[in-house]
Protein backbone atom coordinates (compact mmCIF):
# COMPACT_ATOMS: atom_id res chain seq x y z
CA UNK A 1 0.00 0.00 0.00
CA UNK A 2 1.30 3.40 -0.95
CA UNK A 3 -0.38 6.67 0.04
CA UNK A 4 0.94 9.86 -1.52
CA UNK A 5 4.23 8.16 -2.23
CA UNK A 6 4.57 6.83 1.32
CA UNK A 7 4.80 3.08 1.73
CA UNK A 8 2.51 1.65 4.40
CA UNK A 9 4.33 -1.49 5.42
CA UNK A 10 2.43 -4.72 5.85
CA UNK A 11 2.87 -4.99 9.57
CA UNK A 12 1.11 -4.15 12.82
CA UNK A 13 1.61 -2.37 16.11
CA UNK A 14 1.39 -4.66 19.07
CA UNK A 15 -0.18 -3.20 22.19
CA UNK A 16 -0.95 -4.27 25.73
CA UNK A 17 -3.80 -4.01 28.18
CA UNK A 18 -3.42 -1.21 30.68
CA UNK A 19 -5.72 0.28 33.28
CA UNK A 20 -6.29 3.99 33.17
CA UNK A 21 -8.19 6.88 34.59
CA UNK A 22 -9.05 10.42 33.64
CA UNK A 23 -8.68 13.45 35.88
CA UNK A 24 -10.29 16.80 35.20
CA UNK A 25 -8.07 19.55 36.58
CA UNK A 26 -9.36 23.11 36.63
CA UNK A 27 -7.78 26.41 37.59
CA UNK A 28 -8.49 30.13 37.54
CA UNK A 29 -6.77 30.50 34.16
CA UNK A 30 -6.08 28.15 31.25
CA UNK A 31 -2.36 28.70 31.83
CA UNK A 32 -2.45 27.40 35.40
CA UNK A 33 -4.63 24.48 34.40
CA UNK A 34 -2.09 23.61 31.74
CA UNK A 35 0.77 24.01 34.21
CA UNK A 36 -0.92 21.57 36.57
CA UNK A 37 -1.55 19.19 33.71
CA UNK A 38 2.01 19.27 32.47
CA UNK A 39 3.42 18.83 35.95
CA UNK A 40 1.08 15.95 36.79
CA UNK A 41 1.88 14.12 33.59
CA UNK A 42 5.59 14.81 33.73
CA UNK A 43 8.05 11.94 33.97
CA UNK A 44 5.37 9.55 32.80
CA UNK A 45 6.55 8.49 29.37
CA UNK A 46 6.83 4.78 29.93
CA UNK A 47 5.85 2.30 32.60
CA UNK A 48 9.29 0.80 32.18
CA UNK A 49 10.89 3.58 34.18
CA UNK A 50 8.12 5.88 35.38
CA UNK A 51 5.54 3.57 36.90
CA UNK A 52 2.85 4.98 34.68
CA UNK A 53 2.18 6.66 31.36
CA UNK A 54 0.31 9.93 31.38
CA UNK A 55 -0.55 12.87 29.24
CA UNK A 56 -2.90 15.75 28.62
CA UNK A 57 -5.82 14.40 26.65
CA UNK A 58 -7.17 17.84 25.80
CA UNK A 59 -7.88 21.27 27.18
CA UNK A 60 -11.37 22.02 28.44
CA UNK A 61 -13.46 25.16 28.08
CA UNK A 62 -15.08 26.51 31.28
CA UNK A 63 -18.50 25.22 30.27
CA UNK A 64 -17.10 21.68 30.09
CA UNK A 65 -15.77 21.54 33.64
CA UNK A 66 -17.53 20.85 36.93
CA UNK A 67 -16.75 24.25 38.46
CA UNK A 68 -17.03 26.37 35.35
CA UNK A 69 -13.35 27.24 35.12
CA UNK A 70 -10.88 26.37 32.37
CA UNK A 71 -9.32 22.97 32.70
CA UNK A 72 -7.48 20.03 31.25
CA UNK A 73 -8.36 16.37 30.94
CA UNK A 74 -5.52 14.08 31.93
CA UNK A 75 -5.20 10.37 31.24
CA UNK A 76 -3.01 8.21 33.44
CA UNK A 77 -2.31 4.56 32.64
CA UNK A 78 -0.58 1.82 34.62
CA UNK A 79 0.04 -1.87 34.06
CA UNK A 80 -2.35 -2.93 36.81
CA UNK A 81 -4.96 -1.45 39.09
CA UNK A 82 -2.81 -1.66 42.19
CA UNK A 83 -0.14 0.44 40.53
CA UNK A 84 -2.74 2.92 39.28
CA UNK A 85 -4.08 3.34 42.81
CA UNK A 86 -0.54 4.14 43.91
CA UNK A 87 0.58 6.59 41.25
CA UNK A 88 -2.60 8.67 40.91
CA UNK A 89 -2.79 9.92 44.52
CA UNK A 90 0.96 10.55 44.47
CA UNK A 91 0.76 12.75 41.39
CA UNK A 92 -2.41 14.39 42.65
CA UNK A 93 -0.79 15.25 45.94
CA UNK A 94 2.49 16.47 44.58
CA UNK A 95 1.45 18.15 41.35
CA UNK A 96 -2.20 19.24 41.50
CA UNK A 97 -2.69 19.99 45.17
CA UNK A 98 0.44 22.14 45.12
CA UNK A 99 -0.42 24.06 41.97
CA UNK A 100 -2.09 27.45 42.55
CA UNK A 101 -5.88 27.74 42.11
CA UNK A 102 -6.43 24.17 40.96
CA UNK A 103 -9.23 21.74 41.71
CA UNK A 104 -9.46 18.12 40.64
CA UNK A 105 -12.48 16.05 39.60
CA UNK A 106 -13.28 12.57 38.41
CA UNK A 107 -13.12 12.22 34.65
CA UNK A 108 -14.53 8.70 34.50
CA UNK A 109 -17.63 7.66 36.40
CA UNK A 110 -17.63 3.90 35.92
CA UNK A 111 -15.21 1.11 36.75
CA UNK A 112 -13.09 0.36 39.77
CA UNK A 113 -12.56 3.37 41.99
CA UNK A 114 -9.21 5.14 42.10
CA UNK A 115 -8.78 7.22 45.25
CA UNK A 116 -8.27 10.96 44.93
CA UNK A 117 -9.14 13.05 47.98
CA UNK A 118 -9.99 9.81 49.71
CA UNK A 119 -6.25 9.48 50.15
CA UNK A 120 -4.85 13.00 50.15
CA UNK A 121 -7.49 14.60 52.37
CA UNK A 122 -5.40 13.80 55.40
CA UNK A 123 -3.03 16.55 54.33
CA UNK A 124 -5.61 18.92 55.81
CA UNK A 125 -4.83 17.55 59.24
CA UNK A 126 -8.42 17.24 60.40
CA UNK A 127 -9.63 20.50 58.82
CA UNK A 128 -10.88 18.75 55.69
CA UNK A 129 -14.58 19.12 54.90
CA UNK A 130 -16.59 16.71 52.80
CA UNK A 131 -19.78 17.39 50.94
CA UNK A 132 -21.94 14.73 49.36
CA UNK A 133 -24.04 15.70 46.38
CA UNK A 134 -26.20 12.90 45.07
CA UNK A 135 -23.96 9.85 45.01
CA UNK A 136 -20.76 11.89 44.71
CA UNK A 137 -18.63 13.13 47.56
CA UNK A 138 -16.06 15.86 47.23
CA UNK A 139 -13.61 17.27 49.72
CA UNK A 140 -12.38 20.73 50.59
CA UNK A 141 -8.87 20.99 51.94
CA UNK A 142 -7.80 24.29 53.48
CA UNK A 143 -4.45 25.37 52.00
CA UNK A 144 -2.39 28.52 52.33
CA UNK A 145 -3.74 29.93 49.08
CA UNK A 146 -7.39 29.19 49.97
CA UNK A 147 -9.06 25.85 49.44
CA UNK A 148 -8.31 22.81 47.34
CA UNK A 149 -11.46 21.10 46.08
CA UNK A 150 -11.24 17.50 44.96
CA UNK A 151 -13.57 14.61 44.24
CA UNK A 152 -13.25 11.66 46.59
CA UNK A 153 -12.36 9.25 43.82
CA UNK A 154 -12.58 8.61 40.11
CA UNK A 155 -13.46 5.66 37.93
CA UNK A 156 -11.18 3.63 35.73
CA UNK A 157 -11.13 1.81 32.42
CA UNK A 158 -9.33 -1.13 30.96
CA UNK A 159 -7.46 0.53 28.14
CA UNK A 160 -4.75 -0.08 25.63
CA UNK A 161 -1.12 0.93 25.95
CA UNK A 162 1.71 0.89 23.48
CA UNK A 163 -0.06 1.52 20.21
CA UNK A 164 2.54 2.95 17.88
CA UNK A 165 3.82 3.69 14.42
CA UNK A 166 7.18 4.63 13.02
CA UNK A 167 7.87 7.41 10.56
CA UNK A 168 10.76 6.60 8.26
CA UNK A 169 12.04 9.76 6.54
CA UNK A 170 14.99 10.93 4.56
CA UNK A 171 16.29 13.37 7.14
CA UNK A 172 15.90 14.15 10.81
CA UNK A 173 14.17 17.43 10.06
CA UNK A 174 11.69 15.78 7.74
CA UNK A 175 10.98 12.98 10.19
CA UNK A 176 10.36 15.47 12.95
CA UNK A 177 8.15 17.68 10.84
CA UNK A 178 6.04 14.67 9.89
CA UNK A 179 5.82 13.56 13.50
CA UNK A 180 4.76 17.04 14.58
CA UNK A 181 2.02 17.06 11.97
CA UNK A 182 0.78 13.70 13.22
CA UNK A 183 0.78 14.83 16.84
CA UNK A 184 -1.36 17.85 16.02
CA UNK A 185 -4.02 15.72 14.37
CA UNK A 186 -3.87 12.92 16.91
CA UNK A 187 -4.36 15.45 19.68
CA UNK A 188 -7.88 15.98 18.37
CA UNK A 189 -8.86 12.37 19.03
CA UNK A 190 -10.65 11.91 22.33
CA UNK A 191 -9.56 9.16 24.68
CA UNK A 192 -5.89 8.95 23.76
CA UNK A 193 -2.60 10.39 24.91
CA UNK A 194 0.86 10.41 23.39
CA UNK A 195 2.94 10.07 26.55
CA UNK A 196 6.40 10.84 25.19
CA UNK A 197 7.98 14.31 24.95
CA UNK A 198 5.89 16.37 22.57
CA UNK A 199 4.18 13.13 21.62
CA UNK A 200 7.28 11.86 19.81
CA UNK A 201 9.85 9.19 20.62
CA UNK A 202 13.26 9.45 19.01
CA UNK A 203 14.65 6.44 20.86
CA UNK A 204 12.26 3.59 20.27
CA UNK A 205 13.23 0.38 22.01
CA UNK A 206 13.26 -3.32 21.45
CA UNK A 207 12.61 -5.86 24.14
CA UNK A 208 15.69 -7.06 26.03
CA UNK A 209 19.36 -6.20 26.00
CA UNK A 210 22.76 -7.78 25.91
CA UNK A 211 23.18 -6.37 29.40
CA UNK A 212 21.73 -8.33 32.28
CA UNK A 213 18.89 -6.55 34.05
CA UNK A 214 17.91 -4.23 31.22
CA UNK A 215 14.37 -4.85 29.99
CA UNK A 216 14.66 -2.72 26.89
CA UNK A 217 17.35 -1.31 24.68
CA UNK A 218 17.73 0.74 21.53
CA UNK A 219 15.79 -0.53 18.55
CA UNK A 220 18.93 -1.12 16.51
CA UNK A 221 17.07 -2.39 13.47
CA UNK A 222 15.73 1.14 13.01
CA UNK A 223 18.88 3.08 13.90
CA UNK A 224 20.14 4.67 10.68
CA UNK A 225 23.72 4.92 11.95
CA UNK A 226 23.84 1.14 12.39
CA UNK A 227 22.61 0.28 8.92
CA UNK A 228 24.79 -2.43 7.53
CA UNK A 229 26.16 -3.45 10.91
CA UNK A 230 22.91 -5.02 12.17
CA UNK A 231 19.89 -6.62 10.44
CA UNK A 232 18.34 -3.28 9.49
CA UNK A 233 14.77 -2.43 8.54
CA UNK A 234 15.81 0.79 6.89
CA UNK A 235 16.27 1.29 3.17
CA UNK A 236 19.24 3.32 2.09
CA UNK A 237 17.36 6.59 1.68
CA UNK A 238 16.08 6.66 5.26
CA UNK A 239 18.13 8.97 7.44
CA UNK A 240 15.94 9.25 10.52
CA UNK A 241 13.05 7.48 12.27
CA UNK A 242 10.58 8.91 14.74
CA UNK A 243 8.06 6.87 16.70
CA UNK A 244 4.71 7.90 18.06
CA UNK A 245 3.37 5.88 20.98
CA UNK A 246 -0.33 5.91 21.78
CA UNK A 247 -2.20 4.96 24.94
CA UNK A 248 -5.97 5.04 24.90
CA UNK A 249 -9.12 4.21 26.77
CA UNK A 250 -10.16 1.72 24.10
CA UNK A 251 -8.93 -0.21 21.07
CA UNK A 252 -11.10 1.99 18.86
CA UNK A 253 -9.62 5.22 20.22
CA UNK A 254 -6.06 4.04 19.62
CA UNK A 255 -6.96 2.78 16.18
CA UNK A 256 -8.52 6.10 15.22
CA UNK A 257 -5.54 8.04 16.55
CA UNK A 258 -3.25 5.79 14.53
CA UNK A 259 -5.29 6.44 11.42
CA UNK A 260 -5.36 10.22 11.69
CA UNK A 261 -1.68 10.32 12.61
CA UNK A 262 -0.58 8.28 9.63
CA UNK A 263 -2.91 10.25 7.38
CA UNK A 264 -1.28 13.48 8.53
CA UNK A 265 2.15 12.07 7.78
CA UNK A 266 1.04 10.82 4.40
CA UNK A 267 -0.38 14.24 3.59
CA UNK A 268 3.21 15.48 3.59
CA UNK A 269 4.02 12.53 1.37
CA UNK A 270 7.23 11.61 -0.31
CA UNK A 271 7.70 15.24 -1.25
CA UNK A 272 7.93 15.95 2.45
CA UNK A 273 10.68 13.39 2.76
CA UNK A 274 8.58 10.62 4.23
CA UNK A 275 9.59 7.20 2.89
CA UNK A 276 7.50 4.70 4.82
CA UNK A 277 5.31 4.01 7.85
CA UNK A 278 6.23 1.02 9.98
CA UNK A 279 5.20 -0.21 13.42
CA UNK A 280 6.74 -1.90 16.42
CA UNK A 281 5.72 -5.40 17.39
CA UNK A 282 7.07 -8.50 19.05
CA UNK A 283 5.85 -11.02 16.55
CA UNK A 284 2.35 -10.94 17.93
CA UNK A 285 3.18 -13.13 20.88
CA UNK A 286 3.16 -10.59 23.71
CA UNK A 287 0.35 -8.11 23.29
CA UNK A 288 -3.25 -9.05 22.52
CA UNK A 289 -4.03 -5.85 20.62
CA UNK A 290 -2.81 -5.73 17.02
CA UNK A 291 -3.18 -2.55 15.00
CA UNK A 292 -2.67 -3.62 11.40
CA UNK A 293 -1.50 -0.59 9.50
CA UNK A 294 -2.92 -1.50 6.12
CA UNK A 295 -6.32 -2.37 7.57
CA UNK A 296 -6.44 0.89 9.49
CA UNK A 297 -5.45 2.91 6.44
CA UNK A 298 -7.55 1.01 3.94
CA UNK A 299 -10.35 3.55 3.87
CA UNK A 300 -7.94 6.46 3.46
CA UNK A 301 -6.17 4.63 0.67
CA UNK A 302 -9.46 3.89 -1.09
CA UNK A 303 -10.50 7.50 -0.77
CA UNK A 304 -7.44 8.34 -2.78
CA UNK A 305 -5.64 10.17 -0.04
CA UNK A 306 -2.65 11.11 -2.07
CA UNK A 307 -2.60 8.32 -4.62
CA UNK A 308 -2.99 4.85 -3.23
CA UNK A 309 -1.37 1.97 -5.06
CA UNK B 1 -52.40 11.22 34.62
CA UNK B 2 -52.52 7.47 35.26
CA UNK B 3 -52.66 6.19 38.78
CA UNK B 4 -54.84 6.16 41.85
CA UNK B 5 -56.57 9.26 43.13
CA UNK B 6 -57.97 9.76 46.60
CA UNK B 7 -60.63 12.40 47.06
CA UNK B 8 -61.86 13.11 50.60
CA UNK B 9 -65.55 12.38 51.02
CA UNK B 10 -65.84 15.25 53.55
CA UNK B 11 -63.64 17.44 55.73
CA UNK B 12 -61.98 15.18 58.27
CA UNK B 13 -63.35 15.32 61.79
CA UNK B 14 -60.24 13.72 63.23
CA UNK B 15 -56.64 13.26 62.22
CA UNK B 16 -55.84 10.60 59.65
CA UNK B 17 -52.55 8.71 59.69
CA UNK B 18 -51.63 8.18 56.04
CA UNK B 19 -48.23 6.64 56.78
CA UNK B 20 -47.61 3.63 54.59
CA UNK B 21 -50.11 4.59 51.90
CA UNK B 22 -47.53 5.04 49.21
CA UNK B 23 -47.49 4.66 45.41
CA UNK B 24 -45.90 1.25 45.84
CA UNK B 25 -48.70 0.06 48.08
CA UNK B 26 -51.47 1.44 45.88
CA UNK B 27 -49.86 -0.18 42.84
CA UNK B 28 -49.64 -3.52 44.59
CA UNK B 29 -53.30 -3.67 45.59
CA UNK B 30 -56.48 -3.95 43.58
CA UNK B 31 -59.02 -1.19 44.02
CA UNK B 32 -61.26 -3.36 46.27
CA UNK B 33 -58.26 -4.23 48.42
CA UNK B 34 -57.33 -0.57 48.56
CA UNK B 35 -60.82 0.37 49.62
CA UNK B 36 -60.65 -2.10 52.51
CA UNK B 37 -57.22 -0.93 53.64
CA UNK B 38 -57.44 0.10 57.28
CA UNK B 39 -56.13 3.53 58.24
CA UNK B 40 -55.92 5.10 61.70
CA UNK B 41 -58.60 7.77 62.00
CA UNK B 42 -58.71 9.55 65.32
CA UNK B 43 -58.86 6.89 68.02
CA UNK B 44 -60.08 4.15 65.69
CA UNK B 45 -59.27 2.49 62.43
CA UNK B 46 -61.45 2.73 59.34
CA UNK B 47 -61.35 1.44 55.76
CA UNK B 48 -59.74 3.89 53.38
CA UNK B 49 -62.92 4.01 51.30
CA UNK B 50 -64.79 5.43 54.31
CA UNK B 51 -62.65 8.55 54.07
CA UNK B 52 -61.93 8.85 50.38
CA UNK B 53 -63.48 8.31 46.99
CA UNK B 54 -60.92 6.05 45.32
CA UNK B 55 -60.58 6.08 41.58
CA UNK B 56 -58.13 5.13 38.87
CA UNK B 57 -55.91 2.19 38.15
CA UNK B 58 -53.31 0.79 40.51
CA UNK B 59 -50.30 2.13 38.61
CA UNK B 60 -48.21 5.26 38.31
CA UNK B 61 -48.86 8.28 40.50
CA UNK B 62 -50.79 8.44 43.74
CA UNK B 63 -52.83 11.64 43.88
CA UNK B 64 -54.60 13.10 46.89
CA UNK B 65 -56.95 15.46 45.15
CA UNK B 66 -57.82 17.73 48.05
CA UNK B 67 -55.29 18.08 50.81
CA UNK B 68 -56.15 18.61 54.44
CA UNK B 69 -54.11 19.73 57.43
CA UNK B 70 -55.44 16.72 59.31
CA UNK B 71 -53.73 14.26 56.95
CA UNK B 72 -50.65 13.20 58.87
CA UNK B 73 -47.79 11.05 57.62
CA UNK B 74 -48.50 11.61 53.94
CA UNK B 75 -45.79 9.87 51.95
CA UNK B 76 -44.13 8.53 55.09
CA UNK B 77 -41.98 5.54 54.28
CA UNK B 78 -42.02 6.11 50.52
CA UNK B 79 -39.17 4.47 48.68
CA UNK B 80 -40.15 5.10 45.09
CA UNK B 81 -42.91 6.45 42.91
CA UNK B 82 -44.63 9.79 42.98
CA UNK B 83 -47.22 11.11 45.40
CA UNK B 84 -48.95 14.41 44.69
CA UNK B 85 -51.12 16.32 47.14
CA UNK B 86 -53.24 19.12 45.81
CA UNK B 87 -53.47 21.12 49.00
CA UNK B 88 -52.09 21.12 52.54
CA UNK B 89 -50.98 18.19 54.67
CA UNK B 90 -50.54 17.65 58.38
CA UNK B 91 -47.52 16.59 60.39
CA UNK B 92 -44.86 14.04 59.54
CA UNK B 93 -45.24 14.26 55.75
CA UNK B 94 -42.46 12.33 54.04
CA UNK B 95 -41.17 10.96 57.33
CA UNK B 96 -38.47 8.35 56.75
CA UNK B 97 -38.73 8.56 52.96
CA UNK B 98 -35.87 6.81 51.18
CA UNK B 99 -36.82 7.49 47.59
CA UNK B 100 -39.47 8.77 45.22
CA UNK B 101 -41.03 12.17 44.90
CA UNK B 102 -43.56 13.81 47.19
CA UNK B 103 -45.14 17.01 45.86
CA UNK B 104 -47.37 19.02 48.14
CA UNK B 105 -49.09 22.06 46.72
CA UNK B 106 -50.04 23.66 50.04
CA UNK B 107 -48.65 24.00 53.55
CA UNK B 108 -47.25 21.21 55.70
CA UNK B 109 -47.38 20.69 59.44
CA UNK B 110 -44.49 19.92 61.76
CA UNK B 111 -41.75 17.39 61.11
CA UNK B 112 -41.87 17.56 57.32
CA UNK B 113 -39.25 15.16 55.96
CA UNK B 114 -38.17 13.99 59.37
CA UNK B 115 -35.40 11.39 59.05
CA UNK B 116 -35.52 11.58 55.26
CA UNK B 117 -32.77 9.44 53.75
CA UNK B 118 -33.50 9.81 50.05
CA UNK B 119 -35.94 11.06 47.50
CA UNK B 120 -37.37 14.50 47.02
CA UNK B 121 -40.02 16.53 48.81
CA UNK B 122 -41.38 19.65 47.18
CA UNK B 123 -43.63 21.95 49.18
CA UNK B 124 -45.58 24.81 47.62
CA UNK B 125 -46.44 26.58 50.87
CA UNK B 126 -45.06 26.98 54.36
CA UNK B 127 -43.87 24.25 56.72
CA UNK B 128 -44.23 23.95 60.45
CA UNK B 129 -41.56 23.23 63.00
CA UNK B 130 -38.60 20.87 62.70
CA UNK B 131 -38.33 20.31 58.98
CA UNK B 132 -35.88 17.51 58.19
CA UNK B 133 -35.20 16.86 61.82
CA UNK B 134 -35.15 13.74 63.97
CA UNK B 135 -38.18 12.23 65.58
CA UNK B 136 -38.49 12.65 69.32
CA UNK B 137 -35.81 10.55 70.93
CA UNK B 138 -33.95 9.85 67.70
CA UNK B 139 -30.34 10.95 67.49
CA UNK B 140 -30.18 12.02 63.88
CA UNK B 141 -32.34 13.93 61.47
CA UNK B 142 -32.48 13.63 57.71
CA UNK B 143 -29.47 11.94 56.16
CA UNK B 144 -30.10 12.35 52.45
CA UNK B 145 -32.52 13.50 49.80
CA UNK B 146 -33.85 16.96 49.11
CA UNK B 147 -36.56 19.09 50.67
CA UNK B 148 -37.54 22.14 48.69
CA UNK B 149 -39.88 24.65 50.33
CA UNK B 150 -41.36 27.56 48.44
CA UNK B 151 -42.50 29.31 51.60
CA UNK B 152 -41.13 29.68 55.10
CA UNK B 153 -40.42 27.18 57.86
CA UNK B 154 -40.95 27.21 61.60
CA UNK B 155 -38.47 26.71 64.39
CA UNK B 156 -35.66 24.19 64.59
CA UNK B 157 -35.51 23.20 60.93
CA UNK B 158 -32.55 20.93 60.11
CA UNK B 159 -32.20 20.02 63.77
CA UNK B 160 -29.61 17.19 63.97
CA UNK B 161 -29.56 16.97 60.18
CA UNK B 162 -26.71 14.72 59.04
CA UNK B 163 -27.00 14.85 55.25
CA UNK B 164 -29.09 15.91 52.31
CA UNK B 165 -30.30 19.29 51.20
CA UNK B 166 -32.99 21.66 52.43
CA UNK B 167 -33.76 24.67 50.25
CA UNK B 168 -36.03 27.30 51.80
CA UNK B 169 -37.18 30.10 49.56
CA UNK B 170 -38.72 32.03 52.44
CA UNK B 171 -37.71 32.60 56.05
CA UNK B 172 -36.47 30.14 58.68
CA UNK B 173 -37.56 30.31 62.29
CA UNK B 174 -35.53 30.29 65.46
CA UNK B 175 -32.91 27.63 66.10
CA UNK B 176 -32.21 26.63 62.50
CA UNK B 177 -29.61 23.83 62.21
CA UNK B 178 -29.31 23.27 65.93
CA UNK B 179 -26.90 20.39 66.57
CA UNK B 180 -26.52 19.95 62.81
CA UNK B 181 -24.15 17.08 61.98
CA UNK B 182 -23.74 17.46 58.20
CA UNK B 183 -25.65 18.34 55.07
CA UNK B 184 -26.66 21.58 53.42
CA UNK B 185 -29.36 24.16 54.04
CA UNK B 186 -30.12 27.23 51.99
CA UNK B 187 -32.35 30.06 53.22
CA UNK B 188 -33.26 32.83 50.83
CA UNK B 189 -35.18 34.87 53.40
CA UNK B 190 -34.52 35.91 56.97
CA UNK B 191 -33.14 33.50 59.56
CA UNK B 192 -34.41 33.58 63.12
CA UNK B 193 -32.18 33.95 66.18
CA UNK B 194 -29.92 31.34 67.73
CA UNK B 195 -29.22 29.37 64.61
CA UNK B 196 -26.45 26.77 64.51
CA UNK B 197 -26.07 26.17 68.24
CA UNK B 198 -24.10 22.95 68.67
CA UNK B 199 -23.51 22.69 64.92
CA UNK B 200 -20.74 20.19 64.19
CA UNK B 201 -20.43 20.22 60.41
CA UNK B 202 -22.59 21.09 57.45
CA UNK B 203 -23.20 24.18 55.38
CA UNK B 204 -25.80 26.92 55.63
CA UNK B 205 -26.18 29.29 52.69
CA UNK B 206 -27.74 32.48 54.01
CA UNK B 207 -28.87 35.57 52.13
CA UNK B 208 -27.77 37.83 54.97
CA UNK B 209 -25.63 37.43 58.04
CA UNK B 210 -27.86 35.82 60.69
CA UNK B 211 -27.79 36.21 64.44
CA UNK B 212 -25.25 33.59 65.47
CA UNK B 213 -24.25 32.15 68.83
CA UNK B 214 -20.94 33.13 70.40
CA UNK B 215 -19.25 30.00 69.15
CA UNK B 216 -19.19 31.16 65.52
CA UNK B 217 -16.04 32.74 64.10
CA UNK B 218 -15.93 34.97 61.04
CA UNK B 219 -13.03 33.85 58.83
CA UNK B 220 -13.54 36.67 56.33
CA UNK B 221 -14.35 36.76 52.63
CA UNK B 222 -12.98 34.14 50.25
CA UNK B 223 -13.23 33.04 46.65
CA UNK B 224 -14.47 29.50 47.20
CA UNK B 225 -14.26 27.06 44.32
CA UNK B 226 -16.60 24.82 46.29
CA UNK B 227 -19.39 27.38 45.92
CA UNK B 228 -18.92 27.41 42.15
CA UNK B 229 -18.97 23.63 42.15
CA UNK B 230 -22.12 23.39 44.25
CA UNK B 231 -23.83 25.97 42.05
CA UNK B 232 -23.23 23.75 39.04
CA UNK B 233 -23.73 20.34 40.60
CA UNK B 234 -26.85 21.13 42.62
CA UNK B 235 -29.58 22.46 40.34
CA UNK B 236 -31.69 23.47 43.35
CA UNK B 237 -28.98 25.92 44.40
CA UNK B 238 -27.99 27.26 41.00
CA UNK B 239 -30.26 30.28 41.31
CA UNK B 240 -29.37 30.91 44.94
CA UNK B 241 -25.64 30.95 44.25
CA UNK B 242 -25.69 32.77 40.95
CA UNK B 243 -23.24 35.64 40.97
CA UNK B 244 -21.46 34.59 44.16
CA UNK B 245 -17.91 35.66 43.45
CA UNK B 246 -16.83 36.19 47.01
CA UNK B 247 -18.14 34.35 50.05
CA UNK B 248 -17.99 35.29 53.70
CA UNK B 249 -17.39 32.18 55.75
CA UNK B 250 -18.39 31.91 59.41
CA UNK B 251 -17.36 28.71 61.16
CA UNK B 252 -18.93 27.11 64.20
CA UNK B 253 -20.08 26.09 66.65
CA UNK B 254 -16.49 26.21 67.90
CA UNK B 255 -17.62 25.97 71.52
CA UNK B 256 -18.64 22.42 70.63
CA UNK B 257 -15.53 21.82 68.52
CA UNK B 258 -17.72 22.19 65.46
CA UNK B 259 -16.59 22.94 61.93
CA UNK B 260 -19.91 23.80 60.41
CA UNK B 261 -20.11 26.87 58.23
CA UNK B 262 -22.46 29.67 57.39
CA UNK B 263 -21.77 31.10 53.94
CA UNK B 264 -23.00 34.53 52.96
CA UNK B 265 -22.36 36.35 49.72
CA UNK B 266 -19.69 38.98 50.45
Amino acid sequence: MIINGVEIRDTFAEAFPMVGTRLIVTADTPEWALTAGRTTTGFATSVIGCGCEAGIERTLAPEETPDGRPGVALLIFAMDFKQLKTVVPLRLGQCVLTCPTTACYAGIEDGKRVPLAKTIRYFADGHQISKKIGDKRFWRLPVMEGEFVCDEDTGSVEGVGGGNFLILARSRGQALKAAEAAVVEMGKVEGVILPFPGGVVRSGSKVGSKYKGLFASTNDAYCPTLRGTVPSQLPAEVGSVMEIVIDGVSFEAVSEATRVGIAAVCALGSEGGVVAIDAGNYGGNLGPFHFKLREIMAADAENGAGGAA
Amino acid sequence: MSGVSLKPRAPFEARVDMAGITPVVTCALTLPELERLAVPFGARSVPLAELFFIEGAPEGVLLIEIGDARLDGVGAGMDKGELIVDGPVGAWAGRGMSGGVLRIAGDAGDFLGAELSGGEISLGGNAGERVGTASSGARRGMSGGTIRIAGSVGTRAADRQRGGLIVIDGDAGEGLATDMIAGTVSVAGAIGPRMGRGMRRGTIFASALPDLPAGFVDTGAHELVAVRLIARRVPELAGVLEGWESTRRIVGDTLMGGQGEVLVQA
